[in-house]
């Protein structure tokens, strides 16, 4: 196998990589700005010099030829190369900065010009803490510049488009951003304008830069010239803690880290997964943190004399169990929800099949023509899958109206899923039935419910959704309810705020939780309410259930999800929806 | 608004001009020039137009079009003073010759003369060290080793219509010692 010899130590590899990725994939460091995996490689920056050599190969003796210790004579590159576009050769020989004093003589002089323009404004840039250009100053760089000329000013605060606001003197010119726009989301709306040291990207006269991509350029920009017009000066890097999850607003699946604050998602951002969104997610999905946020059901309430009130979990599970005990369950209509998780769906027909109830519904949420072929989906809901495999009869949604205003239906069960919002179907087809809806966000569904029960949101819970290719994947708890805490839920990430602030800190704040269980709790508690026995402590349990029970989930567990970035499943196994 | 196109024979000549290249983003440049030379200036509606009609997005020939000087992105006056102040001039008085000018047409470099008969441009080396300072008239002569009462003759001439003369640069030949 061709072997390369790193600082002087021997790696073999396979293939044609370049040093820098092959360096990186080793865990070793070399500083870099312009360079990233997914796009292609301009060597612009020039901050991942190395220093390379090639042995001299005798082809007479077919042999390396050796110095007088009977080391190979190595031809050493004339001068210093960027190692983002060298490809390595057999019997290559790199020497980075850990080894050579030329290569971290070039790297600090390459910060040192890269900083000459480059406004110190850190304190109040967004970038400051997440920022390659501070960290690798620090790390690599002069210790102050013999600059001391005025700096070349530049445009500030250029509104680019809808969700992207340029600081052009903060710009490197790295052209991450055109590059992304030219390559990945081809709207190909960025170009770099001006020259010399004049120059920053900008979109063309008269256009504005509105890719339903532009927020991955303000994430791969390694300053602070881009950043987001919608969480800009909302909060410092360190202030939050960052958690893994799964985008809710479309069935690709998208891996997201949600960035946490005070029990309030300041922000999300794509998380890399090469087999579902790469390093990429649209700009709509960003939003979705508003939903985790902002007008959350806190507390069940119940309907009186036309009116909700708020009620105790006590009273709630009371009057469903009395609700339910009123009706046969062939006048129970149980609707699961695409929008809410598989062990939710699951536990939730698991309930319902106790009482006697076989059925359970679920209605589409497609919106023809919403999608692209990237990462925006027709679907809307991230887990209509997991409703099909588990074997729910999938309705339109005015299908799934009929079957509500039926007039053999008595109750009506549904699970996180506006309806009535919708446009499933009318708030009146439920008058009169006894309606119970457990969601996440105050809605039309939640205003005509009987009773309302407060659920977990994705941010709150673990627990999985399959995207529309049948790949399960899982979110882990990045927010705090009533009920939980981050220093009891070893799963939950603790930032620096969370580890060091107390209660007597004026920056920490126990608000922002919501009084709410997941709905697989809630429906267990009612179980045990009335002395059955279903009984599960974790979501992870209930994913072990579903896997040794249903043939589709065979062999899935959290961990593997864990480990695998999620697991795709087996297409032999994946049963035909079943529709009506 | 007043509408910019390229007639059935430039487009023929813009064909050939493609032709040339592997692709044609890389005709862009003639193709900027052509429609400068026919519009007079390549302004945001001249550069969608090239943009058109070479199929490029409009960033990338607006890209182009912002890195050389010698692109117009704006109407400009008849005669462009295209003064150097790159190195070597400047250290040979590029920018005396520039605040000079500024202070004769009462204008700032990037500015136009209300009769809209002289632009003033600081720009980058037009190559011509050895005669600096210098300036280039509209993308056309070099006017050579400026001083005061030459920049005052050159803008005389100009005023009257007529361009400075082609000023040959006279070899220097090493003094015998």
């Amino acid at each position: 196998m061709p072997e390369i010899f790193i600082d002087d130590q021997r790696f073999e590899f396979e293939g044609n990589p370049k040093v820098l990725q092959f360096v990186l994939d080793q865990g070793l460091e070399l500083p870099f700005f312009c360079y990233h995996p997914s796009l292609s490689i301009p060597a612009n920056c020039r901050q991942c010099f190395v220093e390379a050599g090639t042995p001299v190969f005798n082809r007479e003796t077919n042999s390396y030829e050796l110095d007088e210790n009977g080391d190979r004579v190595i031809r050493w590159f004339p001068k210093l190369m960027t190692s983002c576009s060298l490809e390595a050769t057999d019997g290559m020989v790199i020497k980075t900065h850990r080894s050579s004093e030329k290569v971290a003589r070039g790297q600090k002089d390459t910060l040192e010009f890269i900083l000459i323009n480059h406004p110190l404004d850190c304190p109040i840039c967004d970038q400051a803490g997440e920022c390659p250009l501070q960290i690798q100053t620090y790390k690599y760089g002069p210790e102050g510049s013999r600059f001391e000329h005025k700096k070349v000013h530049k445009p500030k605060r250029v509104q680019l488009g809808p969700n992207v606001v340029l600081d052009a003197e903060r710009c490197i010119n790295c052209t991450r951003c055109v590059r992304f726009t030219d390559e990945i989301s081809k709207s190909k709306q960025l170009s770099i304008v001006s020259r010399g040291d004049k120059n920053y990207p900008l979109t063309a006269p008269g256009t504005e830069f509105d890719d339903p991509y532009s927020l991955n350029t303000v994430d791969i920009c390694p300053v602070g010239a881009l950043t987001s017009t919608d969480f800009r000066f909302k909060a410092r890097v360190w202030e939050m803690n960052q958690t893994p999850g799964i985008d809710m607003t479309g069935s690709k699946g998208t891996n997201i880290d949600l960035w946490v604050r005070n029990n309030l998602v300041m922000r999300i951002t794509p998380r890399y997964n090469p087999d579902v969104n790469d390093h990429w997610m649209p700009d709509e999905a960003r939003k979705d943190y508003r939903r985790i946020n902002e007008n959350r059901i806190s507390r069940p309430s119940i309907k009186l004399d036309g009116e909700q009130v708020k009620t105790s979990w006590n009273n709630a599970m009371l009057t469903f169990n009395e609700e339910t005990g009123k009706v046969k369950p062939s006048e129970i209509l149980v609707i699961g929800s695409p929008h809410a998780s598989v062990e939710d769906n699951y536990v939730l027909s698991k309930f319902f099949n106790r009482l006697g109830v076989s059925d359970v519904h679920f209605a589409n949420d497609i919106e023809k023509g919403r999608g692209d072929d990237f990462l925006i989906t027709d679907d809307r809901a991230p887990n209509a899958n997991g409703c099909r495999f588990l074997g729910f009869t999938e309705h339109d949604p005015a299908a799934l109206g009929k079957a509500v205003s039926a007039s053999g239906v008595k109750m009506v069960v549904i699970l996180g899923d506006d309806l009535i919002g919708r446009g499933a179907f009318p708030a009146e087809a439920v008058q009169g039935k006894f309606t119970v809806f457990m969601g996440t966000n105050n809605c039309d569904t939640s205003n005509a419910a009987n009773l309302v029960v407060p659920i977990t949101c994705s941010a709150e819970h673990a627990a999985s959704y399959i995207n529309e290719a049948g790949r399960i994947q899982r979110t882990i708890p990045a927010k705090e309810t009533v009920y939980t805490s981050r220093r009891l839920n070893l799963e939950m990430s603790l930032g620096r705020l969370d580890h060091f602030a107390t209660k007597f800190d004026n920056w920490e704040s126990d608000d922002n939780k919501v009084d709410c269980i997941p709905a697989w709790e809630f429906l267990i508690r009612l179980v045990q309410e009335t002395g059955g026995d279903l009984t599960y402590t974790s979501s992870r349990e209930i994913m072990d259930e579903i896997a040794s029970a249903i043939d589709t989930f065979s062999g899935v567990s959290f961990e593997r999800m864990d480990d695998e970035y999620g697991i795709p499943l087996k297409k032999e196994n994946q049963p035909q929806g079943k529709t009506v | 608004m007043e509408k910019f196109e390229f007639n059935k024979a430039e487009r023929d000549h813009i064909e050939k001009i493609i032709a040339r290249y592997p692709d044609s983003q890389s005709a862009v440049m003639p193709v900027l020039w052509m429609a400068q030379e026919k519009f007079g200036h390549v302004e945001p509606d001249v550069q969608k137009l090239v943009a058109k009609t070479l199929d490029l997005p409009e960033a990338h020939v607006y890209g182009v079009a912002s890195f050389y000087t010698q692109y117009y992105k704006e109407k400009m006056g008849k005669y462009v003073l295209d003064v150097c102040t790159c190195l070597s001039c400047q250290v040979c008085g590029g920018y005396d010759m520039l605040h000079y000018i500024e202070e004769k047409l009462g204008i700032k470099a990037g500015e136009t003369t209300e009769d809209g008969m002289f632009s003033i441009q600081s720009v980058e080396c037009l190559g011509a060290c050895g005669y600096a300072p210098m300036m280039q008239i509209t993308n056309d002569i070099y006017v050579n080793h400026l001083d005061k009462a030459k920049v005052d003759k050159v803008i005389e001439t100009l005023k009257q219509g007529k361009m400075p003369e082609f000023e040959p640069i006279p070899m220097r030949v090493a003094e015998k010692s």
